[in-house]
């Protein structure tokens, strides 16, 4: 039997749904609330039956050809990786160097990860971009952005 | 109704409305004129903005980015074989041969003028449906909401292509289970918190649609390896004449005729939109032209151009009837149109008509204005805001990654959101690698708040007995419309098979449009 991509994607939500139901059970109820005809557990419950059944509905109907086989071969999943990381990292910058130098170092790496090497061209399409949305979004439109963790706690609040 | 038409004309002449027209014919273009964005995307990345506008500005803007994104991505289409939207792929059968006969200009012209006549009788037709079906569906009680609902959901799994309907219906299930986690909000009990604050308030809208419509679509381009293709290589001189002859106008002008009231009716069924009405136009003109006709569809027809353009802006005009009328959208892209308006404390529906006159009819009016601005301002600039096109790819990529990352951002200004939309894209990855459609998962999340509110107030009203569904006629009609749309794909799939249709087929997923 070969395993295609809708195998996986039926066996994931199977998955999904069985533990969506578990932690369905969680879920308080107000004194009173087991009498009514519905409550906060209700439509939990309800899509996680819908849920499983869709999911074993998918199991059964999927072909077992090789069209429909997940291959991953030619995919950068090293790329993509490296940009979301840059992302995270982005979203640390935020918090401790502010909106200003995270969004250059953001940009810079982004350039970078993508095979932009040419230093003027790295500091070019980001050092005048980030100063232009920056001075948009806090001159033009009074937005508040903080100075980072890393800004207050040597030069104070 | 002509007070209503001079309430919309007011607030859509209004200069900055006028500007929202504009800007956003200009970003969507832009943005749909980049292979694998498409108005779906566009119109998430204009989320952030509407956050700070006004209700009626807001939904301007993303109507005109709507138009601008489908009129971007038939340039493409046109002018390089890279269609930036599904609806736009059918544009490039017979656009992009005749683009390489030296005709770009012609074929520029023409997409133009249909999807300028497809959106204007699109336009009309709205204002007259739209209010008539307005006053009808201001009798519905929460019994037909839930029915409408439950249809809304099962027709955009029932177009989501071949052999996708049961992933497309997990894929709502799976958008519904999104709407439950945080507080509910008929008891006020946390559901799915596992005790973290950021998640009481539930998963944001705005985050989940750029996560997966914006940030996952970018990221898709990367793992295809498409960043590294070279740049648009585009010569603007030998985009040729733009003008069409009389005997080429005459021999379009049925085919326009009709794709604009055909895509127009595609457009009104929910769950269908402007990819479905593009292919059914194409299909519908190939098999009606004559034997000689037929065979220059492919190899750079005006009327295999015309249908589809015609018909994919009639059905974007279209799908504005449910979204305003019912409060169901039509497609993906008024999924999250819906999404934004509901986020700026306007409910689409039968009361808006009555609450929010000046969003109901500014929309009609400003659509008008939106086909007007492509027409005068976008065509003739084509050759300019194409060359937006050979920015290198490395540059454009962290920049379209930067605007979706700081869009949410700077509406919560909690990173926390940033870190959940890495989450959310990774698994959005992860399903569209497994080829599950997105859209349906969005509707899902949009409509589970309110359909488990409907569904609540109805089982309390007749005591616990799931009678409501069959008590009413008109619930029951809708509750049959919706089952009869889940059968429909199989039988009619099964009659495609005896009647083995000729002709491209490219999948249409997603129901996006």
């Amino acid at each position: 039997m070969i395993f295609t991509k809708d195998h996986i994607g039926g066996l994931i939500f199977l998955c999904l749904s069985v533990t969506y139901g578990y932690y369905a059970g969680d879920i308080a109820l107000l004194p009173g609330d087991e009498y009514e005809p519905f409550h906060a557990q209700t439509l939990p419950y309800a899509l996680a039956i819908l849920g499983g059944g869709l999911s074993l509905a998918l199991l059964i109907t999927a072909k077992s050809d090789l069209n429909h086989k997940l291959s991953l071969r030619g995919y950068d999943f090293v790329l993509v990786a490296k940009l979301l990381v840059l992302v995270v990292l982005f979203a640390l910058a935020l918090e401790w160097v502010g909106f200003l130098l995270a969004t250059v170092f953001f940009l810079v790496g982004g350039y970078w990860l993508l095979g932009e090497r040419r230093p003027k061209m790295l500091l070019l399409a980001s050092v005048p971009f980030a100063i232009g949305i920056w001075f948009a979004l806090t001159q033009l439109l009074d937005v508040y952005l903080a100075p980072g963790q890393l800004y207050t706690q040597l030069f104070g609040g | 109704m002509l007070d209503g038409i001079f309430t919309g004309l007011s607030t859509a002449v209004m200069p900055f409305n006028l500007m929202m027209v504009v800007v956003g014919c200009f970003a969507g273009t832009f943005i749909g004129m980049l292979p694998g964005l498409g108005p779906i995307s566009a119109v998430a990345l204009m989320i952030p903005i509407t956050y700070g506008i006004d209700p009626a500005s807001g939904i301007i803007l993303m109507a005109g980015v709507y138009y601008g994104a489908v009129f971007g991505g038939s340039t493409s289409s046109i002018l390089i074989n890279a269609p930036g939207c599904a609806s736009t792929v059918v544009t490039s059968f017979d656009g992009y041969p005749l683009a390489q006969q030296g005709q770009a200009g012609k074929a520029l012209a023409l997409a133009a003028y249909s999807s300028f006549i497809g959106g204007t009788i699109g336009a009309i037709a709205l204002l007259i449906a739209a209010p008539a079906l307005a006053a009808v569906s201001l009798s519905f009680q929460s019994t037909d909401y839930f029915a409408l609902m439950v249809l809304g959901l099962t027709a955009v799994a029932a177009f989501s292509g071949k052999g996708q309907v049961i992933k497309a219906m997990i894929m709502t299930v799976f958008g519904l289970m999104i709407a439950t986690v945080g507080t509910d909000k008929t008891s006020g009990v946390p559901r799915f918190t596992f005790g973290s604050i950021d998640l009481i308030d539930g998963i944001s809208f705005l985050l989940l649609a750029m996560a997966t419509f914006a940030l996952a679509e970018v990221v898709m381009t990367i793992l295809n390896g498409k960043h590294k293709e070279k740049d648009a290589q585009l010569d603007m001189a030998q985009l040729g004449s733009m003008k069409l002859s009389k005997e080429e106008i005459l021999h379009v002008a049925p085919t326009v005729a009709r794709s604009s009231v055909f895509g127009f009716i595609v457009g009104v069924l929910p769950g269908a939109g402007a990819t479905i009405a593009s292919f059914l136009a194409y299909g519908l003109e190939r098999n009606i032209a004559s034997a000689k006709e037929k065979l220059k569809f492919g190899k750079g027809s005006l009327r295999g151009l015309a249908a589809p353009e015609t018909a994919n802006n009639a059905a974007s005009t279209g799908s504005f009837v449910p979204l305003l009328t019912l409060g169901i959208p039509g497609s993906g892209t008024t999924a999250i149109m819906l999404g934004a308006l509901i986020a700026a404390g306007v409910q689409p529906g039968p009361r808006l008509f009555v609450d929010n006159p000046d969003v109901f009819w500014s929309v009609i009016i400003s659509m008008y204005f939106g086909n007007l601005v492509l027409l005068i301002l976008n065509l003739p600039l084509i050759p300019y805001i194409s060359k937006l096109l050979t920015i290198p790819r490395p540059i454009l990529i962290p920049l379209i990654l930067f605007f979706s990352i700081t869009g949410v951002y700077l509406v919560s200004f909690n990173t926390f959101d940033i870190h959940m939309m890495v989450v959310i894209t990774v698994i959005a990855l992860l399903l569209k690698l497994l080829e599950f459609p997105m859209a349906p998962m969005l509707l899902g999340y949009i409509l589970g708040g309110l359909m488990e509110i409907n569904l609540s107030r109805a089982l309390v009203i007749s005591d616990g007995s799931f009678a409501f569904l069959w008590e009413r006629p008109l619930t029951l009609g809708i509750m049959i419309a919706a089952i009869l749309m889940l059968c429909l794909p199989p039988i009619l799939e099964r009659l495609n098979k005896r009647k083995a249709v000729r002709g491209p087929e490219v999948a249409v997923n997603e129901g996006e449009g």
